[in-house]
């Protein structure tokens, strides 16, 4: 039972993790290529130290000659979380939402499955397929780092990595439960893609503003990144903070999703 | 619900907002027997279906399948109940074996010596992805998988779309076998003669509505006959018009023709007595029972 409602989904999937994990492996790979050349470079940091602090601040260009400030400035601060929690939503979207709307969940909904199992396993699929992504990622900054020379804590690495992977999984899961409530594929990738974007001008842009600031810790970015995890160990919670609303709307989505009409074709 | 139902639906409504797809649908199919569901495309056949298999929840009225409510039990009604819908969309990147494999684990297995005698009358081959399938050879594996259920109730929308001529024999073939072996099969559709070669009653639904129900036999009895009398002596008009149910007589010579409705039996009695030379009595269809119906109640 479980390959035929994971199983098969997941196969489903692999062709777009196989791109995702090809687009920011290319990412991860080629930026950390150009490392070398910002490697105790003094002019890019003078360059930056010119900008106002505010600037500096929301696009996380702080240290930017050192491992930690070149990696978040390029990747972690805001491109590898946006593309991946992109990613969990639209692979989420295409497993239920779009699936669902284009009649391809008619045949498998006619058997003797309970609806929600089936969509949760089609949510479990496509966070699957996150993780893979995740771990891809790793991989391929663990080897990057070590071809040119990017001196950091690996176990630093690897927490800022696994926070853009939950922060990810946290976007699928959102998706998942507007997939469940409303069956509309443009909605859910609209919806999901600009909650992201809208978490990041939060941590990005409302600090800037003291009135503002106490507001951008509603962000899921606040809780994934807030504590600079290249730089300092990741606190538990923040972890916690990300897994915990995840099951909390995988869990709505898996309820709502009874009680609505199936979209037909 | 008499043991011999094994679905029933009871002033089945459902609105979609504004748009009143079914109005009050009252269904009885028997066990062993194959139902017709006829209509022409919007009459709200494949909602009511949708609502059979517990994908959409009625506006009003009742369903019981099996003795079971589709909404509360849908597991169950479904595990006894195989489905090809009207609509027909397939994952893309699996071959038909794999789609099997993938029902098999959610139905608990499937008999595959039976898998590959339903691929071989079918014309299927199971081995070639779906993406790459004709619609007629997707429709064939969504037969296959419908035949190969072990489901007391078959309940098929539109089947045969895309078929040839020769598969939809086959697909006939097919439904009189599962009706000798004591299932019963839901055959939704608006290929008249296709059903009217199978069913044993019929339902015929218009604007959400069902406008008339019966045997085939019955439905036709319902219909005009044309007829068509050459006499080879003095026709006898004034019997001939004033027959019950005659339509459009018109006497020209010696050539009678009229319109018909009901039964025959009081014309045979006038031509007994008279000097017929030929006889031409063009049998209803079920098509133009069908259209009589739509005529009657618009």
């Amino acid at each position: 039972m479980i390959r035929s409602v994971v199983g098969a989904p997941f196969g489903a999937v692999r062709r777009s993790t196989f791109w995702w994990s090809i687009g920011l492996a290319a990412l991860v790979a080629v930026t950390i290529a150009f490392w070398p050349v910002f490697r105790g470079s003094s002019g890019v940091s003078e360059a930056i130290d010119q900008l106002p602090g505010a600037v500096v601040q929301a696009f996380g260009l702080e240290n930017f000659g050192t491992p930690a400030g070149f990696l978040r400035g390029n990747l972690y601060e805001f491109l590898v979380p946006l593309l991946m929690a992109i990613a969990a939503v639209a692979l989420v979207n295409g497993q239920t939402a779009s699936d669902e709307i284009n009649g391809r969940l008619e045949l498998f909904l006619a058997q003797p499955v309970d609806r929600r199992l089936l969509f949760l396993g089609r949510a479990a699929a496509a966070l699957l397929a996150v993780a893979i992504i995740t771990l891809i990622t790793l991989a391929v900054q663990f080897g990057s780092s070590a071809l040119f020379g990017l001196v950091i804590d690996s176990s630093l690495v690897t927490s800022t990595i696994v926070l853009c992977g939950l922060l990810a999984a946290l976007h699928g899961a959102f998706a998942f439960a507007l997939a469940a409530a409303t069956a509309r594929p443009s909605a859910v990738l609209g919806l999901g893609i600009g909650v992201a974007i809208v978490g990041y001008l939060l941590v990005a842009l409302f600090p800037l503003s003291d009135v503002l600031e106490p507001l951008s810790h509603l962000s899921p970015w606040d809780w994934a990144f807030g504590g600079d995890p290249l730089v300092e160990p990741t606190e538990t919670w923040r972890y916690l903070a990300l897994a915990m609303p995840t099951l909390v709307l995988l869990a709505v989505g898996t309820i709502v999703v009874v009680h609505r009409d199936i979209a037909s074709a | 619900m008499t043991a011999d139902m094994l679905l029933e639906t009871h002033g089945l409504v459902k609105h979609y907002g504004r748009v009143q797809a079914v109005r009050g649908i009252d269904l009885a199919v028997h066990r062993g027997e194959v139902f017709g569901f006829l209509g022409p495309n919007g009459s709200g056949k494949t909602t009511t279906i949708r609502c059979i298999l517990g994908l959409l929840r009625p506006t009003a009225g009742r369903i019981s399948a099996f003795g079971l409510d589709p909404i509360r039990d849908g597991v169950a009604v479904r595990r006894r109940l195989a489905y090809v819908p009207g609509e027909l969309r397939l994952p893309d990147r699996i071959s038909g074996r794999n789609l099997v494999e993938i029902i098999a684990g959610m139905r608990g297995g499937v008999d595959a010596r039976r898998c590959d005698e339903l691929a071989g009358r079918l014309q299927v081959d199971l081995r070639r992805n779906l993406h790459d399938l004709s619609t007629g050879n997707r429709r064939k594996v969504a037969l296959l998988l419908a035949f190969l259920a072990d489901a007391d109730l078959l309940v098929l929308d539109e089947p045969t779309n895309g078929l040839d001529p020769l598969m939809q024999r086959e697909f006939l073939e097919l439904v009189r076998e599962a009706r000798a072996a004591g299932r019963t099969v839901f055959l939704s559709s608006h290929v008249l003669s296709e059903v009217q070669r199978v069913a044993d009653r019929v339902v015929v639904l218009r604007a959400g509505v069902a406008i008339a129900s019966g045997t085939v036999a019955e439905l036709r009895g319902r219909a005009r006959q044309h007829i068509d009398v050459w006499f080879a002596g003095p026709p006898p008009e004034a019997a001939l018009r004033a027959l019950p149910g005659i339509e459009g007589a018109d006497m020209d010579g010696r050539r009678f023709t009229g319109v018909l409705t009901g039964s025959i039996q009081p014309l045979l009695r006038v031509l007994a007595d008279s000097p017929v030379e030929s006889m031409q009595v063009q049998e209803p269809d079920l098509e133009e029972a069908f259209l009589d119906l739509y005529a009657e109640r618009a």
